[in-house]
């Protein structure tokens, strides 16, 4: 695919993003919607300033910034028994055990216009940026999930409730294992798929296309729906067909 | 909209609960909150949830602590007002909800809050707010929340427990009618329905709104206004419902807020007859299929009505098992030492996974290594072993950190030579544990005994308790390095290395050359293990097996037993003086050395590999060659791998003196100890320096004349 510079890249790839999430909103009418998050500014710019703007003038682009999708709900497939687990650390149970006394009998109980429900702690939520990656010149998927309470997956849990085909795909494919990073933007640990095969292994997806659109946004656009496709399978993320469609005519 | 199954079969209205969800980033925030402004203040907070309405078939949307819920680090004296309730305005999954939390500092002060005072207390904020018609300003009031919390910050687990307190309704409301919103309306009307729920939901003013008004005209028209005017509404003699963003994702049952909004309702416009929507999406639309309409009757008392006269209240919510708190760990999430241990362990993987599907990280994680000293090579050995994933290291030596230490022992800083001088074991492991603090390092001071440093009589028990410490320690390690400063410390070591079989690295420096090298099999298990082999493969070319020769250890070489080579030296002979990058050198390839070994199917009996035999040993290997010692230098900067046999004449590793040892013990050691002579008797060294001339170093590769012993200091 065409690149310029890197800093066209960043753009090339902001543009590219507004489009996918665009088309995506479209056609994928059963799913959170994707937003383009730009980076906000540090406190300490003052946006309008000169000295800002000739000094950091990449503090100001739009260009800083990553897709995001949130609160993907999965319905892992795993069995009731391996739904129940979660959240039970051994130091939670302790601390619980103490405070699992009378002081906490409550007469809520007896309204009768109150729901009565099991809980659905089996739903796992996922939030997923996408984040272009200078050095490797590639977007790169983050992710993090937790439980419907808030507690975090841990990746033994992740890969667990995966679909198996997933399981098998992280597993054979050299270039779609998850490891661990800091959020480039939000600086806490998350989860993602390491960037390292993925240029190789765009370059084969399109080996046998003609070089269209050099350094243009649709030919950047197509390359993130076909990127997306590969590591959407994952999670069992599909890419509607009218996306891939499209990308297919141009 | 149609009345006609209302008259039988009403039953209570029965509301779903709301439920909560705290954001990781919440609980982040708390932490940094309380220690860096809060200490032990335990004054209640304002915070802001967040929810949305509906928008999974299958899962209930909840009400949502983020980082952005608690008040900013800066904001100074704001703990009265609502922190950042329009810090979200606009976001359509983020409508702002007005909390309180209670973060008490202990166990017991989170378990003596009175908890029906609390939400009594809220309650009635909420009472007031209807009486007085704040709601019509801010709707949200309706769903005040309280959070009680007690966050044990250095476990990183978190009690908690969310109250969303809601007035009770006596007698209960009755379901007149509570049907999918598609089947109430018209096509005309649910066709404007929801053109006039999308331009509410996308207008950045209104998004955050949850409880509207919708107008039914005569013509189908639906248009969507505030609370505030209802009265305008009834004048037009529109139809109203009452509708507000329903979280609940249940089919009879709505969500929460309906509670209050009944009670409110029922206050504030005297209805005793309620038509509601709950209004549920779909990807950012209504959706009218899962979107409910219903018709409520209210008859409470009059009395009930009365601003004096607090209703029942209930809400706490129901965690897993019941009325109780519920508990969170991030202990693996935002715990560092949790945090550097996956991310090491996951970065090791990626290795494994990218390069070297056979790389055994189990192997590596469990090996358990002596290192035997702490100076430049033991520091980086150190360091090389943690990189490669090896969790359990002791570090032995005797010294202190001196001054000049830490420019080339890379575990040192000046502080650890301050005041006399830390003990390197310990100041080592120190290092090792704040680098990675998962790694199980032990320090170990204590001295090598060696030979040629007679020991004084009175010293002789604590030298004997020496060696058989030391002994003690080889036993339990699986690796043992041999990384001390002068030849002859390394004697016992190499002997009780040999003796017990275990894999021994030892690297070495000149001033600019090195050695790296495995010491062979220890001389009695080779006997036995060719034995087993000879059992085992019959179909192996017998020739091979039984011409194998045992690999030499560092003295096999030798042509004079260990002596105090410290003695009538100068000063720049007795210390470390090598070119500065040696260490790091050798000690890298001492310990990638290691792991070729250690991923050999033959371990510590693999044969010798040579440079020119890759092409053979890397297929099988994908680790590389084996070889058995590395000579390299730097003034020429070139390395070469080489073989040396075992010599039947060592005075570490032949079986004479392994037998010695093992008949004779520790008085055998204090014997060498002091009469170092006694060894080259032992071995036959004594009658082969008399047979000088015919003297040959058994070397497989050819060398020049540099191979001289480059391996003192």
């Amino acid at each position: 695919m065409g690149f310029g510079s890197k800093c066209e890249k960043r753009d090339e790839f902001h543009i590219a993003a507004s489009t996918f999430a665009d088309q995506w909103n479209k056609f994928n009418s059963s799913f959170p919607q994707f937003t383009w998050v730009p980076r906000p500014n540090p406190p300490w710019l003052h946006p309008t300033s000169q000295v800002t703007r000739s000094l950091f003038p990449s503090f100001l682009s739009q260009a800083e910034g990553y897709l995001s999708v949130e609160n993907v709900v999965i319905l892992p497939c795993t069995t009731s028994e391996d739904c129940c687990n979660e959240g039970d650390d051994e130091e939670g149970k302790e601390m619980l055990s103490c405070s699992d006394k009378d002081v906490f009998i409550d007469d809520d109980d007896d309204d009768s216009t109150t729901l009565v429900q099991n809980h659905d702690y089996a739903s796992h939520h996922y939030d997923f940026h996408v984040v272009y990656n200078a050095s490797y010149q590639v977007p790169v998927l983050y992710f993090r999930a937790c439980y419907s309470d808030g507690q975090v997956l841990l990746l033994y849990d992740v890969e667990k409730s995966l679909p198996g085909s997933s399981a098998k795909l992280l597993t054979e494919s050299k270039w779609t294992f998850i490891t661990q990073d800091d959020h480039p933007y939000l600086n806490r640990p998350w989860y993602t798929l390491h960037p390292c095969g993925t240029s190789e292994r765009m370059k084969m997806l399109f080996n046998n296309e003609p070089v269209v659109g050099q350094g243009g946004g649709v030919a950047v656009a197509e390359y993130l729906v076909s990127w997306f496709s590969v590591v959407g399978q994952v999670f069992g993320l599909q890419v509607p067909f009218e996306m891939l469609v499209s990308v297919g005519q141009s | 909209m149609e009345d006609a199954d209302s008259e039988k079969g009403q039953k209570n209205l029965i509301f779903a609960p709301f439920q909560s969800a705290v954001d990781e980033g919440f609980w982040h925030k708390l932490s940094s909150l309380k220690l860096n402004k809060l200490g032990i203040d335990e004054s209640p907070i304002p915070i802001t949830g967040f929810y949305a309405p509906c928008s999974h078939h299958q899962v209930p949307s909840r009400l949502t602590l983020l980082a952005e819920s608690l008040p900013s680090e800066e904001d100074q004296e704001q703990s009265s007002s609502v922190p950042s309730a329009t810090l979200n305005q606009g976001n359509r999954n983020r409508c702002p909800v007005p909390g309180i939390l209670y973060n008490t500092n202990t166990l017991e002060g989170f378990q003596a809050l009175d908890k029906k005072s609390l939400i009594n207390t809220e309650a009635k904020k909420i009472w007031d707010d209807i009486h007085t018609g704040k709601v019509e300003e801010s709707s949200s009031l309706l769903l005040r929340f309280i959070v009680i919390s007690f966050a044990e910050l250095k476990k990183w687990s978190f009690c908690y427990w969310f109250a969303f307190p809601g007035l009770v309704l006596d007698p209960p409301a009755r379901v007149v009618s509570l049907r999918p919103a598609s089947q109430c309306l018209s096509s005309e009307q649910a066709e404007s329905l929801s053109a006039a729920c999308n331009e509410w939901r996308n207008t950045s003013l209104t998004t955050g709104v949850s409880f509207f008004l919708v107008c039914i005209a005569l013509n189908s028209h639906v248009t969507i206004r505030h609370l505030a005017d209802l009265e305008a509404c009834k004048n037009d003699g529109h139809k109203v419902l009452f509708g507000f963003y329903d979280p609940s994702n249940l089919p009879s049952n709505p969500g929460w807020p309906l509670r209050n909004y009944l009670a409110y309702i029922c206050i504030r416009w005297g209805l005793e007859k309620v038509h509601f929507l709950c209004y549920r999406e779909t990807r950012g639309f209504v959706d009218l299929g899962l979107s409910l309409i219903g018709e409520a009757l209210i008859s409470v008392s009059p009395e009930w009505k009365t601003r004096e006269c607090m209703p029942k209240v209930v809400g706490w919510e129901h965690n897993k098992g019941g009325a109780k708190p519920n508990v969170i760990s991030l202990a693996k999430a935002m715990d560092p030492t949790s945090l550097a241990i996956s991310a090491a362990d996951l970065n090791l993987k990626l290795m494994r996974w990218r390069a070297l599907p056979s790389l055994n990280l189990s192997i590596l994680s469990a090996s358990r290594c002596l290192l035997l000293g702490a100076g430049t090579l033991g520091c980086q050995v150190a360091r090389m072993l943690m990189a490669w994933g090896v969790r359990k290291i002791t570090m032995l030596d005797s010294g202190k950190v001196s001054m000049s230490n830490p420019l080339r022992q890379s575990l040192y800083t000046l502080d650890d030579s301050l005041n006399g001088g830390e003990f390197k074991a310990i100041a080592a492991v120190r290092s090792l544990k704040r680098i990675f603090p998962a790694v199980e390092a032990e320090g170990i001071v204590m001295a090598i005994p060696m030979p040629g440093h007679p020991v004084p009589i009175q010293e002789e028990h604590s030298v004997l308790e020496d060696c058989g410490r030391l002994c003690d320690l080889i036993e339990c390690h699986d690796v043992i390095f041999l990384l001390t400063d002068t030849r002859e410390s390394r004697w016992l070591p190499t002997l009780l290395c040999s003796s017990a079989n275990k894999i021994t690295i030892a690297a070495a420096l000149g001033f600019e050359s090195f050695v790296v090298m495995r010491h062979g099999t220890g001389p009695l298990s080779v006997i036995q293990d060719l034995k087993a082999e000879n059992l085992n493969m019959h179909n192996h070319s017998e020739t091979n097996r039984t011409g194998r020769q045992r690999l030499g250890c560092y003295f096999c070489n030798d042509v004079v037993a260990p002596i105090d080579s410290t003695a009538n030296r100068t000063l720049d002979q007795q210390c470390t003086v090598t070119r500065p990058g040696l260490a790091p050198i050798a000690s890298s390839l001492a310990v990638e050395l290691l792991v070729g070994i250690l991923h050999h199917p033959m371990g510590i009996y693999a044969d010798a590999d040579f440079a020119n035999s890759a092409t053979d040993s890397s297929s099988e290997n994908s680790l590389g060659i084996l070889p058995h010692q590395i000579r390299g230098s730097l003034s020429q900067f070139s390395q070469m791998t080489l073989v040396g046999h075992a010599s039947s004449s060592c005075t570490a590793c032949s079986r004479t003196v392994v037998l010695e040892y093992q008949k004779r013990g520790l008085d055998f050691v204090l014997q060498a100890i002091n009469h170092p002579m006694y060894l080259e008797d032992l071995t036959g060294l004594t009658e082969l320096k008399n047979l000088a001339g015919s003297f040959n170093l058994d070397w497989d590769v050819e060398t020049d004349d540099d191979e001289d012993d480059c391996v003192e200091i």
